[in-house]
């Protein structure tokens, strides 16, 4: 892959090799590439923008040390957001004695008239039970398939279709 | 052709287009003949967009979560040793670095480093798959 004046984009696979071998530019622009995506699906699941933040960074430090371990059958993103995934309830269950879950919505409710129907969809999000919620993100932000999100999840493509289907229902009663 | 439970069931990601060409091609024929499908493919594109547009509003995770990660990447120093002085001395360092602990040895002339050793470049032949 080329973008302009000859630079070279490298493929997600072809960074995680690099990451393999040590090469910390090519970690850099993974970083660049993933840990915004992995800060906001944290927070899609925890609610809470400082233990995302943490989620994000214990993330993008695992895929440096476990980039020789990249099992090159699944798609690099997949890999990812699994790993993201078990770092989120990870901390989860080491937070749960000190209570900091959750705190609420990150963004304050804006006074704008022409924002309602926004926050309606935001506050129907924030409703919905976090495993709804994540295939929602998985699916409408991230753009999976969902026999990627059945990857991610470790769960049966059924169950990530019945998720989704009660999930949509929610968020439709909200926008009715 | 399929039926209205089948459809309904794949149409969040018939509207994120990642179904396979064949069940792209079964939606689309049911939708062709279902008014009903027709309607809750277009609820789900609203709710696509609704959803699209409140995950834009969340903040990007802040520069200085690259701070600790860099730390991780560079290694951590853990112990250095410089002996001699400006005309001739030796350095000998250590560090943290994804779970192995390089050391460097440095001889220094003139105030330039000259490297002697250096186990992280030999540590970096096991890698990728």
């Amino acid at each position: 892959m080329r973008a302009g004046k000859g630079e070279v984009v490298l493929s997600d696979r072809q960074l995680i090799a690099r990451v393999a071998a040590e090469d910390e530019d090519a970690f850099r622009t993974l970083y660049e590439r993933f840990s915004d995506r992995v800060f906001r699906y944290s927070f899609t699941l925890l609610r809470n923008q400082h233990l995302a933040e943490e989620v994000a960074q214990e993330t993008m430090i695992a895929v440096w040390k476990s980039a020789s371990r990249f099992a090159a059958r699944s798609k690099v993103s997949t890999w990812i957001f699994g790993i993201a995934r078990n770092k989120a309830f990870d901390l989860v269950r080491k937070e749960k004695r000190g209570e900091r879950l959750p705190d609420g919505p990150l963004v304050a409710p804006d006074p704008a008239p022409g924002l309602l129907k926004q926050q309606v969809v935001a506050g129907a999000m924030a409703e919905l039970p976090e495993p709804q919620r994540e295939v929602v993100f998985l699916t409408f932000y991230e753009g999976l398939s969902y026999g990627e999100i059945s990857a991610i999840l470790g769960i049966p493509e059924g169950t990530v279709k019945s998720r989704m289907f009660h999930a949509k229902r929610k968020l439709a009663e909200a926008l009715t | 052709m399929k039926d209205c439970s089948w459809t309904r069931e794949m149409i969040p990601w018939y509207a994120n287009g990642t179904l396979s060409p064949e069940e792209t091609r079964d939606v689309t024929a049911h939708m062709a003949e279902c008014q009903s499908c027709r309607e809750e493919l277009a609820l789900t594109l609203r709710l696509k967009v609704g959803v699209e547009e409140e995950l834009r509003t969340l903040p990007r995770l802040p520069e200085r979560a690259w701070k600790r990660v860099e730390a991780e990447v560079k290694g951590r120093p853990i112990a250095q040793v410089d002996v001699g002085s400006f005309l001739l001395g030796f350095s000998l360092g250590a560090k943290l670095r994804r779970g192995t602990m390089p050391v460097r040895g440095d001889l220094k002339v003139l105030g330039r480093n000259v490297s002697l050793f250096n186990t992280e470049r030999g540590g970096r032949s096991e890698r990728q798959q």
